[in-house]
């Protein structure tokens, strides 16, 4: 990671960590990540606003703040990339929860032991981990092919394998976390409660899968594989 | 966690004109291949088509030159095997050397050693197994009994090794052996260099369910392994064999094994498929396209000289997953086809229950990561 950008997460992380309000995070210069430094702002790329996009979902922060930057970019297709944004915060919310509900297992005891020694409860966590990190490496693709040019493809597979992702790992959180993590005030609610919303919102798996089938068709086997190398 | 953490890598622009070169060496060299055989993938193996591509200078690519090696880069290496995957060449008799054998020398082996074998793996003409799994050591891989006894000049080596693919074919073995006492579990564990044409090696072939014999049973009865032959230092075989595994589980096969009949069901849908058909092809697209991605970023990690068994092991779990859906989901979606579609499909409904077995079970990798995950 670049120096600069360690500065922004670690801004990002001090600011969003702290339900903070509006003026903080403008204050912060959040909003502004892909503005030009001429014009005031932190003149970072499309992985840069990554790190802030996913920030907002792992602290759960719903300030319109993900909206802002996409007003700010020159992107076109403000639907496409509203799908970008979304499955961003999900691969920070399920980070988030996943590192509940390894926290939770290690200190809960049941049978005079941690949840976490238990072998079906390690494999759950690690079928999570393994979700987690392909969300999350997905939408890392996406956006760094968003800074090249026509990403549709990336972000199409990235919301898709987001919203994959969510559906599996909500299961399993709420599974580990036994009756506590059905409470409105355990914070796990918090996230998986978006999660399944954000896996409705600018295209569920049908939308996605369709869209994307329907092109590798009409692309036919043989362009299958190179294109996907392209 | 750093195990966790999958930067995108983007390969080189020098890999562009190298996939082409590769993409027309193979259009030509498996010109009438039927998908059948193709979905082989790295389990069918023809001598003269490792040579082939040993003059290509297509096997141990990131090796030093010294050692008959080219010294391209990883990032170069991941398209040239990518690109045999997919199109399902014949690359089984060089396949474990270039991965893991070769790599396993190259960092533990003796400078005679690698003088010996990596020019010759190179070049296409040696062909490798691995001698770790016992009747009484699976999982348990700590759990080898085969002994290494000490004798004027080297080891006596008596056991038994099995499911040892390849053996039937193999020149070398790269065996874990027990060198200490049976109390010391891990650290009385060394790695041998076996010559298959050693007197008392007897390699008898097993029927797997499909019908084909690729794995065999491995008896050593007082095989003489000289000095020479161990790898890395005596009793250090529990770490080196876990270097290996790393290299074992750190490539693209662990996800595009059943490539072939995803192709085929492309093939027979056609330009305008049914919507429960596109929804089929769009879910598997996002998760293969992903997991190159994942398997991509583990190759940066090698490039950068990190150690990547716990990424591998995600890749190699989700892989190994996607390689099961496939032909399960393309069975439950498929109308009438045609006899390639559906023997293509047939032998990969029969073999995927392998894919989460060979190299390290499913339950196992599992286990790796949640260790990672501080959970044991
Ligand atoms: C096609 C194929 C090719 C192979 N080629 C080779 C080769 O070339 N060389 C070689 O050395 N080996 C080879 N193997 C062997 C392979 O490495 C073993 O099959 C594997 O390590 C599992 O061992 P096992 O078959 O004895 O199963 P077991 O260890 O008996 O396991 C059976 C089941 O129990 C589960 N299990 C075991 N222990 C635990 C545990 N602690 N917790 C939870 N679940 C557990 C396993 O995950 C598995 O689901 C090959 C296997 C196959 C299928």
């Amino acid at each position: 990671m670049s120096e600069l950008r360690a500065l922004l997460a670690d801004t990002t992380e001090r600011v969003l960590a702290r339900a903070p309000g509006w003026a903080q995070v403008e204050e912060a210069g959040l909003a502004k990540v892909l503005v030009p430094e001429s014009e005031g702002g932190f003149g970072g790329n499309w992985e840069d606003a990554l790190i802030v996009i996913r920030a907002c979902g792992y602290h759960a922060v719903d300030l319109p703040l993900p909206e802002a930057i996409l007003e700010s970019s020159g992107a076109k297709d403000k639907a496409l990339f509203a799908a970008m944004m979304l499955a961003a915060k999900m691969a920070g919310a399920l980070q988030a929860a996943l590192d509940l509900s390894v926290e939770y297992t290690r200190q809960r005891q049941q049978f005079g032991k941690p949840l976490a020694s238990f072998q079906a409860i390690q494999q759950q966590l690690a079928v999570f981990a393994e979700e987690t990190a392909a969300a999350n490496m997905a939408v890392a693709a996406a956006f760094r092919a968003a800074d090249r040019d026509d990403a549709w493809f990336e972000i199409a597979c990235a919301k898709l394998r987001a919203n994959q992702a969510a559906r599996v790992s909500t299961g399993i959180a709420h599974q580990v976390h036994g009756a506590m993590g059905f409470t409105a005030e355990y914070r796990l609610q918090h996230l998986t409660r978006r999660l399944w919303k954000w896996g409705s919102e600018h295209g569920n798996e049908r939308f996605w899968s369709d869209r994307i089938g329907a092109r590798i068709a009409e692309r036919g086997p043989e362009n299958f594989w190179p294109d996907l190398t392209e | 966690m750093p195990g966790f953490d999958f930067p995108p890598f983007a390969l080189p622009p020098q890999a562009r004109a190298l996939r082409g070169e590769v993409r027309a060496f193979l259009k030509d060299a498996l010109a009438d291949k039927p998908s059948v055989e193709r979905a082989r993938s790295w389990s069918g193996g023809s001598r003269e088509f490792s040579r082939k591509l040993g003059k290509q200078g297509w096997i141990g690519m990131t090796w030093p030159k010294q050692y008959g090696g080219h010294e391209r880069s990883y990032a170069e290496r991941y398209v040239v095997i990518e690109e045999l995957l997919v199109a399902g060449a014949p690359v089984g008799s060089h396949w474990v050397a270039d991965r893991q054998s070769g790599p396993l020398l190259l960092r533990f082996g003796t400078e005679a050693q690698r003088e010996r074998l990596l020019p010759a793996i190179a070049q296409g003409e040696l062909c490798f197994c691995i001698g770790m799994s016992e009747p009484g050591a699976g999982s348990d891989l700590a759990a080898v009994r085969t002994r290494a006894r000490r004798v004027d000049g080297g080891w006596k080596v008596s056991g038994q090794k099995i499911w040892t693919s390849n053996a039937q074919h193999a020149d070398w073995m790269i065996a874990l052996v027990r060198t200490g006492d049976a109390e010391q579990k891990h650290a009385g564990l060394s790695q041998l260099l076996v010559d298959m044409k050693s007197a008392g090696v007897t390699v008898k072939p097993i029927a797997n369910l499909t019908g084909e014999s690729h794995f065999n049973e491995v008896f050593l009865d007082d095989v003489f392994v000289p000095e020479t032959m161990l790898i890395g230092a005596e009793g250090d075989g529990w770490r080196q064999v876990g270097a290996e595994l790393a290299y074992e589980r750190s490539g693209p096969e662990r996800y595009l094994s059943s490539i072939r009949v995803f192709l085929e069901f492309l093939r027979v849908v056609g330009a305008s498929p049914s919507e429960a058909e596109r929804l089929l092809i769009g879910e598997m697209t996002a998760r293969m396209w992903t997991l190159r991605q994942m398997s991509l970023s583990v190759v940066g990690k090698l490039a950068a000289g990190e150690n990547p068994a716990v990424a591998a092991a995600v890749v190699k779990d989700l892989g190994t997953s996607l390689e099961q859906d496939i032909p399960r989901a393309v069975q439950a979606m498929a109308g009438p086809a045609d006899d390639a579609f559906e023997r293509t499909l047939s032998y990969l409904l029969q073999t995927s229950p392998s894919f989460s077995l060979r190299g390290g079970t499913r339950e196992i990798l599992r286990g790796i990561i949640a260790r990672e995950l501080g959970l044991r």
